[in-house]
């Protein structure tokens, strides 16, 4: 059974239609990509899984229906997002953030504490600056730091929204090796929307490939990297 | 959509409605002076009401800029006249234009530290003005000329009223107001005629503020207020100089709320800081309620909102005395200390915020094609303004 | 000297009362963007009901206490029933709705109590005069370098240090004053976290009108009554000490707050002639206008307070 079930999900903002019924899956312990252009409706979809948005179709959780979940019951049933843009806190302390993060763990101080050292373990750049207001960190600290209060809520599943934009390659590439080692490692699945995924592509188990608010492809990473037109519109080569 | 009547514009029904509603109105402006003291007195307060809020539209409905501190203005028009008459003798005809320079200049005063504050926080600000005001009339600093907290006219004044001095047996005073012979009024020391001639002041001076507030708002400097409302930056970009036009429509709002101001200090005959209500900050909170109820931004709200807010206070006014209450009402109302004029105005404008926030005004605008539509002539034709969007080729 | 305590004293009991209805607005402003006009007058309604409390022979921490409640209870219904829903709209109307707000506790005070001073005995209140939290009477003073201060005066000092020290706990030591400070920085983002932004909201709202209360009361202590005026100048002044402080930061509430007490009592006193006691709210007037044109952002304020 899939850790994530969506069916037919349409979303929108007001009279605009983004989303027109999509199907997507991601299995326990599984790296999903999904690649669309801008406009696409990438973000739409984050947000709609997330709650943020109001949405119509079957998103089913671990075997349970979550499509008129508010975002906070989403977030206890495991689901947690790295939103586009980072998302930060910017008033926050690096700290602080990271212990919002942990808002759904009530009551696990000491867990929680032992949490944010591990972090600053993975992403030392944090631990220097953890009192530091997050709004005053570079963009790929930030980036970090998002990645980091998102794992604070010890989801199953992470969504994650174009963690790539405006980063370096280099920073890039590191976010990515964690998200990868967290997926093989800790078997934490993950859903990963990208418009150029070309680095991340060699983490992913399946791809889907987004246009205009519906699903156009899907299939194992090799098939999607195999086909010549697609590599050229979303893998850059 | 269909609506209930159609008329095409410039044809004969469409004359036959104008002429019709300006009929109607003209009646209603003649038939008020007649019927006696309260209802009257009641009408001046609309006026003058209407006046405060026509021009405080013209800053809030129209520029977008927050105010609650017309009344400062209109206690600038009131004590201008105050002043003057009383103090140093003068006509209060005179007392009109010059209230309203000076209201005009503080407006553009103020308009410039407006222009740096935006939104909630110059509603603040221009609050503290609408509450400082009266206190500054109280200041021993200013009393030698604006009486203190007594007011005027006191113990110095030239003059015993700050209106038109109605004698008895003294020469000089004004006791007949003639216009190139004609005597309308009669002879001004009976109480009815003292009224009428309140009343057409009133009713003038309303008229003169529409009027103004009209040939701005349909000119392009009209224009350029509600690009500044909708959008300041895009405003600038498009060449609107942002600081002159700011202090123009403060600057006229000021003076136009002034006018009131001399009004009623004319039918009072006296100006104190606490006589006058529309001149405390619950004035300025009352001209901001009547406008968005009647419809901001448009030029006839206020006159609707003011006409309600006026007559409706007026009527449950009466109701502190539990036996004038129809019964039907009684058991909702009568447990109040202090009538529901208020209270009922308040809910209306909450309520109004969720279902019509463009006010009286605005949802007539939006729902009067159901019932009469006029469809305008074809494009080309000189003078021809559409009322309402044609459904289809014409 | 003593003068100079003296008006030193007064300002920073006036000035707490301004803290307490500046930090009402800043706990609104944080959470919620917006600006409460009606935070006086909520406080007001709630001072009314302590006035009641008292008439019912409740002792007065207790009536404070209950009044808080009323107030908490008005706050948060407010946020729920009226301004989130018309927030959706526009800020201009959550402006007006404020403003209704504003208008119609005040008008129901004056429709449930009377228009006249209270307590009154033409009213048949059983009070002699509306009770204060501290020893008020003449002779309850102490002796501070050798100048005689009301007991009342410093237990209320103490009291608004006491309320700032435990919002302080609040916000920094609790999950809940983590929440409300995530909420505030960004609310999609605390969506995510898993807060529940419209708890978070409805108690923000609350917890500023049940801090309100304290003000009003306490102002109520200092008049010796209540009425429906009494909170619109505060208001002013609360607003003033919000604007200098920092529309964002609840220290800086009760340092404006303080400040601007102290400095209007002493430009009364000691400018006798130009101020004394009739243009002290043209201080506020102009501090106010002076922060807004010089820095917006008050003196403990961070730069984005233009939220619009």
């Amino acid at each position: 059974m899939n850790l994530l079930s969506v069916k037919g999900l349409s979303a929108g903002y007001g009279p605009v239609k983004v989303l027109d019924g999509i199907d997507l899956e991601v299995g326990e312990g599984e790296f999903v990509v999904m690649l669309g252009a801008n406009g696409a409706g990438k973000t739409t979809t984050m947000r709609a899984v997330s709650g943020l948005i109001p949405r119509h179709g079957e998103v089913t959780f671990d075997g349970r229906d979550i499509h008129r979940d508010s975002p906070d019951s989403i977030v206890r049933a495991g689901v947690a997002q790295v939103p586009q843009g980072r998302g930060t806190f910017p008033e926050l302390s690096v700290a602080d953030n990271l212990m919002a993060g942990a808002h759904v763990r009530h009551g696990k101080a000491a867990e929680v504490r032992a949490d944010i050292e591990k972090w600053f373990g993975v992403f030392p750049r944090l631990g220097e600056r953890r009192d530091q207001r997050a709004g005053s960190l570079s963009g790929g600290e930030q980036q970090m730091l998002a990645i980091a209060r998102a794992l604070m809520s010890r989801p199953r599943l992470l969504l994650c929204d174009e963690p790539s934009l405006g980063l370096a390659p280099l920073i890039t590439q590191e976010l990515f090796a964690v998200l990868g080692r967290l997926n093989k490692d800790d078997g934490l699945s993950v859903l990963l929307v990208e418009q150029n995924a070309n680095l991340a592509m060699h983490l992913a188990s399946r791809v889907y490939l987004l246009e205009t608010g519906r699903i156009v492809a899907s299939g194992s990473a090799a098939e999607i990297g195999a086909d010549d037109s697609i590599r050229k519109a979303y893998l850059g080569f | 959509m269909k609506s209930l009547i159609t008329i095409r514009q410039g044809s004969a029904a469409n004359w036959a409605l104008r002429l019709a509603v300006t009929a109607i109105v003209v009646l209603v402006v003649l038939w008020v002076p007649r019927q006696g003291g309260g209802l009257i007195t009641t009408t001046i307060e609309a006026l003058t009401l209407m006046s405060a809020a026509m021009a405080l539209n013209l800053v809030l409905g129209y520029a977008g800029q927050i105010s609650i501190g017309h009344s400062a203005f209109l206690g600038v028009g009131a004590y201008t006249t105050g002043i003057m008459v009383s103090r140093w003798g003068l006509s209060p005809w005179v007392t009109f234009p010059v209230a309203f320079v000076i209201a005009f200049v503080v407006g553009v005063i103020v308009s410039f530290p407006a222009s740096r504050i935006k939104g909630v926080y110059l509603a603040l600000v221009t609050l503290a003005l609408g509450l400082v005001f009266p206190y500054l009339l109280t200041w021993k600093k200013l009393a030698w000329l604006t009486g203190g907290g007594a007011g005027l006219p006191n113990a110095d004044s030239e003059v015993a009223t700050t209106g038109f001095d109605i004698g008895l047996a003294k020469k000089g005073k004004m006791q007949f107001f003639e216009v190139f012979g004609w005597d309308p009024f009669g002879d001004l020391r009976k109480p009815e005629a003292k009224a009428a001639f309140w009343y057409w002041i009133a009713l003038v001076v309303a008229v003169v503020v529409y009027v103004v507030c009209r040939g701005i708002v349909k000119s392009r400097v009209g224009r350029s207020l509600v690009a500044i409302r909708d959008n300041e930056t895009a405003a600038a970009v498009m060449g609107v100089d942002l600081v002159r036009t700011k202090a123009l429509v403060f600057g006229v709002s000021a003076g136009l709320c002034a006018l009131p101001g001399c009004v009623i200090a004319i039918k009072t005959g006296g100006v104190s800081p606490e006589g006058i209500l529309s001149l405390t900050v619950r004035g300025a909170i009352t001209f901001l309620i009547v406008m968005v109820i009647g419809g901001a931004g448009s030029l006839w709200g206020p006159v609707l909102g003011a006409l309600l807010y006026t007559f409706v206070t007026d009527k449950t006014g009466e109701w502190a005395d539990d036996a004038a209450i129809p019964g039907v009402l009684r058991p909702i109302f009568s447990w109040a200390q202090i009538p529901p004029a208020d209270g009922m105005f308040a809910i209306l404008l909450i309520v109004l915020m969720f279902v019509a926030p463009h006010g009286i005004a605005g949802t007539w605008r939006q729902y009067s094609h159901r019932v009469v539509r006029i469809v305008p002539r074809p494009a080309g034709a000189v003078g021809s303004a559409p009322t309402a969007a044609p459904s289809g080729p014409h | 000297m003593e003068d100079f305590l003296q008006r030193l004293v007064d300002g920073l009991s006036y000035g707490s009362v301004y803290a307490l209805i500046a930090l009402g607005l800043v706990i609104i402003y944080r959470g919620t963007g917006h600006l409460n006009f009606a935070q006086g007058e909520m406080a007001l309604f709630s001072t009314y009901c302590v006035y009641q409390f008292g008439e019912w022979g409740i002792p007065v921490w207790i009536a404070l206490v209950l009044g808080m409640g009323v107030g908490f209870a008005v706050g948060a219904v407010s946020e729920v029933a009226l301004v989130r829903p018309i927030s959706k709209k526009s800020p201009f109307a959550v402006f007006v709705v404020t403003l209704g707000l504003f208008t119609f506790l005040n008008w129901l005070d004056g429709a449930i109590w009377g228009g006249q001073q209270l307590p009154s005995s033409a009213m048949g209140s059983t009070q002699l005069r509306f009770p204060s939290l501290f020893p008020a009477e003449a002779d309850a003073l102490w002796n501070v370098f050798g100048v005689a201060i009301r007991q009342e005066r410093v237990g209320i000092l103490a009291m608004v240090l006491v309320i700032s020290g435990l919002l302080y706990l609040l916000f920094n030591r609790t999950t809940f004053g983590l929440a409300m400070r995530a909420v505030a920085s960004n609310t999609e983002s605390a969506k995510l976290v898993g807060i529940r932004t419209n708890v978070v909201l409805m108690v923000s709202w609350g917890l500023a009108a049940a801090i309100g209360t304290v003000g009003g009361v306490v102002m109520a202590g200092l008049n010796s009554n209540v009425n429906l005026g009494l909170m619109f100048t505060v208001f002013i002044y609360g607003s003033a000490a919000a604007t200098l402080g920092g529309f964002d930061s609840p220290g800086g509430a009760v340092v404006g707050g303080l400040i601007i007490g102290v400095v209007e009592n002493m430009a009364a006193g000691y400018v006798q002639d130009w101020i004394g006691q009739e243009m002290k709210l043209a201080v506020a007037f102009l501090v106010i206008l002076g922060v807004l044109l010089v820095r917006p952002s008050g003196l403990f304020g961070t730069a984005k307070v233009e939220r619009v």
